[in-house]
């Protein structure tokens, strides 16, 4: 088996702790990621999904228990650590866009590479030029994002999350918000990004349609892992 | 994107040019707030500068007099008390003491223009049957000139003053009825007397002065007077006229002889100068506050319409860091801005009250110096209450949590 991009090792989250108010959300969590591997987060409202993608994400720390990314431990990380790996190794897609609308289609995709480097060059708009093309969406790189349908917008979001060439892209309902045809578009735009550049993909949906066409599913139910089994579609194959 | 821009100025006149009406709608209220600074600044140290010249144009700002005589009271051996009522001596006409060694170190003070001795006192100008008194002021031109500019004040004749000489104002040559080159004789107290050639006639500009001040060269006022090689005072004048208190008890402490600063002598005066910037002080304090405000509240409503997209420039590695300097950024653009606009505004309206503000006969009421230290200040105390004012929302900013940001 490849090694793992992330590993969590009994992970527990509680909001409020000590408190009477104290709510443990999940109940010490172990699971890994394979590079290159393209997994679905299932599981009903309030199960605790979002909150294992906000830690994963190093968007939020865990209570208790170990996340490496990679072979990091992120415990012993300071907040600005956090920021600086969370830039580097993983991209974000949510189930709205959150594109910046003072910029165009092009200046979202690099706004990751400018954020970390500090200053704009010329091979950022290169890369992100390419990106744009690859998501099929080249002609309006000069559009601001606000005059592009939800789909369009969607597929600028995946192209921004690949910016800085991460090893884990998490989605967090990347399709949510889009009729089938352009969730259909995003997620086959998503699954070609895996194939080809080998990045792992952790998404949360509801959509247990798409779920079935990732490689594994993962099924979260009141903080805990229920199930962890190979996808019933299986791989697409390429 | 300039590439010689880094991301935190991007993104900040990027966020601003998407909220024009926003942005637009405070750099106008910046503008007035500078304006308004600019303008009341202006005026106000026009107005002062004019008063100061008209009244440093004849007289110094320092004077140096010999001390009062005063009455000893008498004192016996032992322990015998005498009761004595001391009465003030009448005042003759002395010279100072060593005049020429109080000026030679007067002049090394520093701050120190220009140090002029004088001998004056009272005499009468007689012609004919007429006679006026006079004050009659004996000067060394070539310095004295520089304090009290009499050759520009001259109607008639030339500022010429040899042994022989004398420099009369308009009102006395009226009441006497005579012209340049007329001859005029001078009799003081004593008995002294000497006939002088009207040289050239001048206007102060105030009838007592041009019916009272008479010049004539130092050593003709010594003879007349008495003072034989001697002087009455001695005039200063200083670089920065608002320290010439200080000045003057640096003179007194290195001379001994006792110098009395326009700031003592005019004591109303001065206070109502204070008073003047006191209360322009408190136009830009307050003027600065309500642009602060100003600034401030703009900002704090766009860290709020901008949450999201700050969690997401979070989420993507932007560090707390740079989120405070977009806004510190924009805090300071609005501010720099404004000041612009504002310093421009406050120009076009000095322009029209230059324009409104005249005297009877078209010469403007006093002069007005917009003086580009003036504008500098204005836009670099604006540009700083931006960023000042920006403190807050920008820490908002930097505080946010991506998660609660983009879940808002």
């Amino acid at each position: 088996m490849a090694e793992p991009v992330l590993t969590l090792e009994g992970i527990r989250k509680v909001y409020n702790p000590g408190t009477a108010v104290a709510t443990e959300v999940l109940h010490g969590i172990d699971f890994s990621l394979a590079a290159g591997e393209f997994c679905a987060i299932i599981g009903p409202s309030g199960s605790g999904k979002s909150t294992l993608l906000n830690i994963i994400g190093l968007l939020d720390r865990p209570t208790d228990g170990r996340l490496l990314i990679g072979a990091r431990d992120t415990a012993q990380l300071s907040d600005k650590m956090l920021t600086a790996l969370r830039g580097e190794a993983i991209g974000f897609v949510f189930q709205y866009h959150y594109l910046i609308t003072a910029f165009t289609a092009l200046e979202n995709v690099m706004m990751p590479l400018l954020v970390g480097r500090g200053f704009p060059n010329p091979e950022m708009a290169r890369t992100a030029e390419r990106l744009l093309d690859e998501v099929g969406l080249l002609p309006w790189r000069d559009a601001k994002v606000g005059n592009l349908s939800g789909g369009q917008q969607q597929r600028v979001a995946v192209a921004r999350a690949l910016a800085r060439r991460p090893s884990i892209v998490l989605a967090d309902e990347p399709t949510g918000n889009l009729d089938t045809k352009s969730a259909d578009a995003v997620f086959e735009l998503m699954r070609e990004v895996n194939r080809r550049d080998g990045t792992s993909f952790l998404i949360v949906t509801h959509n247990l349609r798409l779920a079935d066409r990732c490689d594994r599913v993962v099924e979260v139910v009141d903080g805990r892992i229920v199930s962890d089994r190979k996808a019933a579609a299986g791989p697409i194959p390429a | 994107m300039n590439r010689f821009l880094p991301f935190e100025w991007i993104a900040a006149t990027r966020f601003l040019k998407e909220g024009a009406v926003q942005t637009l709608l405070i750099i106008t209220g910046v503008a007035v707030g500078v304006g308004v600074v600019v303008f009341m600044s202006a005026l106000l140290s026009g107005l002062q500068g004019d008063f100061l010249k008209r009244m440093f144009s004849s007289q110094a700002q320092i004077v140096l007099q010999p001390p009062d005589k005063i009455a000893r009271p008498l004192r016996t051996d032992g322990d015998a008390i005498v009761l004595a009522t001391v009465i003030k001596p009448s005042q003759r006409l002395r010279s100072i003491d060593q005049w020429q060694k109080v000026r030679d170190i007067t002049r090394t003070i520093p701050g120190i223009l220009t140090v002029s001795p004088m001998a004056s006192g009272a005499a009468f100008a007689v012609k004919g049957g007429a006679d006026k008194s006079i004050s009659l002021m004996g000067v060394d031109p070539a310095v004295y000139f520089s304090i009290v500019d009499i050759p520009g004040k001259l109607t008639a004749g030339m500022a010429r003053l040899n042994v022989g000489d004398i420099l009369i104002g308009i009102q006395l040559a009226s009441d006497l009825g005579v012209a340049v080159n007329d001859k005029l004789r001078i009799t003081t107290a004593s008995g002294a007397s000497q006939t002088l050639t009207i040289t050239g006639i001048f206007d102060l500009g105030n009838r007592g002065a041009n019916q009272r001040n008479t010049y004539v060269a130092l050593h003709t006022a010594q003879t007349l007077l008495g003072l034989t090689g001697g002087v009455t005072s001695i005039d200063v004048t200083v670089k920065d006229v608002y320290a010439a208190e200080d000045i003057a008890q640096l003179i007194t402490a290195a001379t001994g002889v006792e110098a009395d600063s326009w700031i003592k002598t005019n004591a109303d005066f001065f206070s109502f100068i204070n008073s003047q910037n006191m209360s322009n002080a408190a136009i830009r304090i307050f003027v600065s506050l309500s642009v602060a405000f100003g600034i401030a509240s703009v900002l704090v409503v766009s860290v709020v319409q901008r949450s999201k997209e700050i969690g997401i420039l979070r989420a993507m590695g932007a560090s707390r860091g740079q989120m405070l300097r977009v806004f510190l950024i924009q805090g300071g653009l609005v501010g720099f801005l404004g000041s612009l606009l504002g310093s421009s505004l406050g120009w076009a309206i000095l322009a029209v009250w230059r324009d409104y503000a005249r005297h009877a006969d078209g010469t403007p009421l006093f002069t007005i110096v917009m003086e580009p230290s003036l504008v500098l200040l204005a836009m670099l105390l604006a540009t700083v209450t931006g960023v000042a004012a920006a403190i807050l929302p920008a820490m908002r900013a930097a505080r946010l949590e991506p998660v609660v940001a983009i879940r808002g």
